[in-house]
């Protein structure tokens, strides 16, 4: 297997998450810990509070810190990080400060120290290992949550994973996991070092002390060294030039990526790929806040889920894509560019022998066995306005259970027998590898689900060579395409960088090999 | 001077007394002894001087001013301060802990570091030796002589001694005691010295105070507490030690 070009950008990415909420963590930790430490009155308030933080499942903190900070990416990525890292920090200051012997309290008092001069040069110090064993817990606690910040746009190594799941690729997904479990050990190995390095007190012999002691040093410095260059970077804002988003299913990806070589090929544009990030609403918060400036999206959904649109009968293609750019335009700065060509259509499938045997052709069909069928679900499809609860009401009938189930999961488990009935992408190549049947929505109850790339519209006045690279693939992807594409990807489990650069080669999009 | 006046202590809202109504005066350039049986309230006494422990009652002056209206740190500085307990710091060298006053009255580095020597050389610590070493290196007496060493650091002009001695051999207490008597006549400090050693308290004290049960039995000079003692405290205390000495004897002979 061959490791992702990404792999050194995700592994700073995620040493930058997690040396900055260590770091966030040590300076609103150590100063709590202190406080509780010395106002006995605070010590309970401050640790329970701690502790409450740590209980609140990552990805629910995550998502509250999305709307909260009504940002992506880094910033509630790192807030969410730094509060994780708080109750190791503050616990372990406590209770180091609490360990420092009485006796030797009473000497700094009686020598005439101040408060301040007794913490920092006697408490402090005696206390340094118990706090360090803190902070070493929380970097571990860090590199671990910092793989669900992929899921709103603050990259790292959960990148691979969130991506190996989409794809249903389980090299990727190690290829995040294990780097993701080796820099765990490095980081406390390295700050236990340089813990190692400051004690005050020597443990080897003097000569061998003497040479060791800076080189143990070495490995912390390391690790911080991505948190200095990118704070640099950032300081001297040296920033990509237009940053591409993408939900997080496999033709997301793929398409992100299209339109990623489309642009570095096309235009001299430093682009930066932020893909598979979760789901329609955190893509178009991202869009709309300037966290991305492009992801392709699909015109049916933006009318029913982005602009809640209450839609009443069928609905034509040219209707909608009118309305959405009309209303993106308006409501939101953000420009519909020409559709790619195909639409992928939500559509509910089904084994093609059981489609045979109980004779179905479209969905109204299901209506005598759907009360003992199990239904495959994506965890949008359960909420979306275009999903589950207003299927059951527009057909009148619902399954007798239905599970929460991964997008690109699904089509396997249906295959294996699992689930009876998934909502498939229309698009998806598995459906015919995997010998299923998609029934007709014969009560016209999706509307077109046309793919365009949305672009904000300050990132399409200021880089104007934008409009005419991305028109080159206006119509270029039909849905014959789009699911051989797909197939490619996600069942012959090809990489996306070749699947896409070979497509827009063959369709001289970009120039062929030279 | 320091004066004690009508000082108490209690604790535990009031049901230990640890010091009940300390009169005493300590004269300037003068040894004085606290002497006393353990638990009578020496340490408390002394902390009190220094603010370690804030009296419940009474009051104590020094140069006829309260301390109770001066701040804490800046008294604590000018009192050296020999804790029972030798009170080093773990992290910090030989050198260091004897350096941590000057540090903190600012003194430039190398005038610290030669002080800290003189003072190690003076408590017959070689300071090639011993200045680099930590004090879990040391013996506990080593460790007391540090001791003895950071409070005469900053050459104060009064220092407060906890059983400064308690831990030593009796060769090396005596030539401390002699190096500790020869310091006071060179430097004339006032020293606050706590024993419960009767012996050592003679060899030191320009003048003796006697406690029992947080209370002054006796106060006065080394030959008047022999020779005249008050209560029945202190002539016990005094008997001692002779009937001791004459056990002694007789199993000699
Ligand atoms: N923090 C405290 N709380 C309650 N009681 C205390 C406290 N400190 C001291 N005491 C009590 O006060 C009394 C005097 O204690 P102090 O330490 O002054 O004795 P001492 O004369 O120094 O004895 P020693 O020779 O054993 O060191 C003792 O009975 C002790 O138990
Ligand atoms: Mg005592």
């Amino acid at each position: 297997m061959t490791l992702p070009a990404d792999l050194p950008v995700r592994v700073y990415q995620h040493l930058v998450l997690t040396g900055s909420a260590v770091l966030g963590g040590v300076l609103l930790g150590l100063p709590l810990g202190i406080l509780s430490h010395r106002v006995a009155s605070l010590r309970g308030p401050v640790l329970w509070s701690a502790g409450i933080l740590q209980t609140i499942p990552s990805l629910a903190l995550l998502a509250l810190l999305l709307i909260a900070t009504n940002s992506m990416g880094f910033l509630p990525a790192w807030i969410a990080l730094t509060l994780y890292a708080l109750l190791p920090i503050v616990r372990n200051t406590v209770t180091g400060l609490d360990g420092v012997p009485a006796g030797t309290v009473e000497a700094a008092r009686g020598v005439g120290m101040t408060n301040a001069q007794r913490l920092v040069r006697v408490e402090l110090p005696l206390a340094l290992p118990v706090i360090v064993a803190g902070i070493r817990t929380a970097a571990i606690i860090s590199v671990g949550i910092a793989t669900l910040a992929a899921y709103i746009a603050a990259g790292g190594l959960g990148v691979f994973i969130f991506r190996g799941i989409s794809l249903r690729n389980y090299g990727l997904i190690f290829a995040g996991a294990i780097p993701a479990a080796a820099l765990a050990l490095v980081v406390d190995g390295a700050i236990w070092s340089g813990e190692w390095a400051s004690r005050p007190v020597r443990t080897l012999q003097p000569a061998w002390d003497r040479i060791l002691r800076p080189l143990a040093l070495i490995p912390m410095i390391l690790l911080l060294a991505p948190l200095a260059i990118e704070g640099g970077m950032r300081l001297s804002r040296s920033r990509p030039d237009v940053v591409i988003g993408s939900k997080e299913f496999s033709e997301q990806l793929l398409l992100g990526e299209i339109l990623a070589q489309t642009i570095e090929e096309n235009t001299d544009l430093r682009v930066r790929r932020e893909f598979g990030l979760g789901g329609t609403m955190i893509c178009h918060a991202a869009l709309v806040n300037g966290e991305i400036d492009i992801y392709p999206e699909y015109t049916g959904t933006g009318y029913l889920n982005v602009l809640q649109i209450q839609s009443k009968g069928p609905l034509e293609t040219e209707k909608v894509y009118k309305t959405v750019k009309e209303q993106y335009q308006k409501k939101f700065d953000v420009d519909w560019l020409g559709p790619f060509g195909f639409a992928n259509t939500y559509a509910l499938a089904v084994r093609q022998k059981d489609a045979q045997k109980y004779h179905w052709t479209c969905v109204s069909d299901l209506k005598g066995r759907a009360g003992k069928m199990t239904a495959g679900f994506p965890g949008e499809f359960m909420e979306r306005a275009d999903g589950y609860p207003g299927l059951s009401r527009t057909y009148g009938f619902s399954f007798g259970k239905a599970e929460d189930i991964s997008p690109d999961l699904m089509y396997e488990v249906l295959q294996r027998g699992d689930v009876d009935v998934i909502a498939a992408f229309s698009t998806d190549g598995r459906l015919e590898a995997y010998h299923l049947r998609v029934l007709k929505d014969d009560r016209n109850y999706w509307p077109p689900y046309d793919a365009a790339p949305l672009v904000r519209r300050d990132t399409l006045q200021k880089y104007p060579q934008l409009e005419t690279a991305l028109g080159k693939l206006a119509g270029k992807i039909d849905a014959a395409t789009m699911q051989r594409l797909n197939y490619q990807v996600a069942g012959e489990q090809r990489p996306i960088q070749d699947v896409a650069r070979e497509f827009l080669r063959a369709e001289g999009i970009i120039p062929a090999e030279d | 001077m320091i004066e004690l006046k009508n000082l108490t202590k209690s604790f535990d809202q009031g049901q230990t007394r640890a010091v009940d109504g300390l009169n005493l005066r300590i004269r300037t350039g003068e040894i004085t002894v606290l002497l006393g049986s353990s638990g009578c309230g020496k340490t408390t006494t002394l902390k009190m001087i220094n603010r370690l422990i804030e009296p419940t009652g009474g009051e104590i002056t020094l140069e006829g001013e309260n301390i109770l209206r001066q701040s804490p740190v800046a008294l604590r500085r000018k009192i050296g301060y020999v804790f029972q307990g030798i009170g080093l710091f773990p992290h910090m060298t030989v050198s260091r802990n004897v350096e941590v006053v000057p540090r903190l009255l600012g003194w430039r580095r190398a005038k610290r570091r030669a002080r800290a020597r003189e003072l190690l050389d003076m408590v017959g610590l070689a300071p090639n030796d011993y200045a680099q070493r930590h004090p879990r290196e040391l013996s506990g007496g080593q460790q007391q002589r540090v001791g003895v060493a950071r409070a005469l650091a900053a050459d104060p002009a009064y220092l407060l001694m906890d059983e400064p001695f308690g831990a030593l051999d009796a060769v090396t207490r005596d030539s401390l005691q002699k190096e500790l008597l020869q310091l006071q006549r060179r430097l004339s400090k006032t020293i606050v010295f706590v024993t419960h050693d009767i012996f050592e308290a003679v060899t030191l004290a320009d003048r003796i105070a006697v406690l029992h049960d947080g209370r002054l039995e006796q106060v006065g000079a080394p030959k008047e507490i022999l020779t005249a003692p008050e209560s029945d405290f202190v002539r016990e205390l005094v008997e001692k030690p002779t009937r001791q000495l004459q056990t002694f004897q007789e199993a000699r002979t």
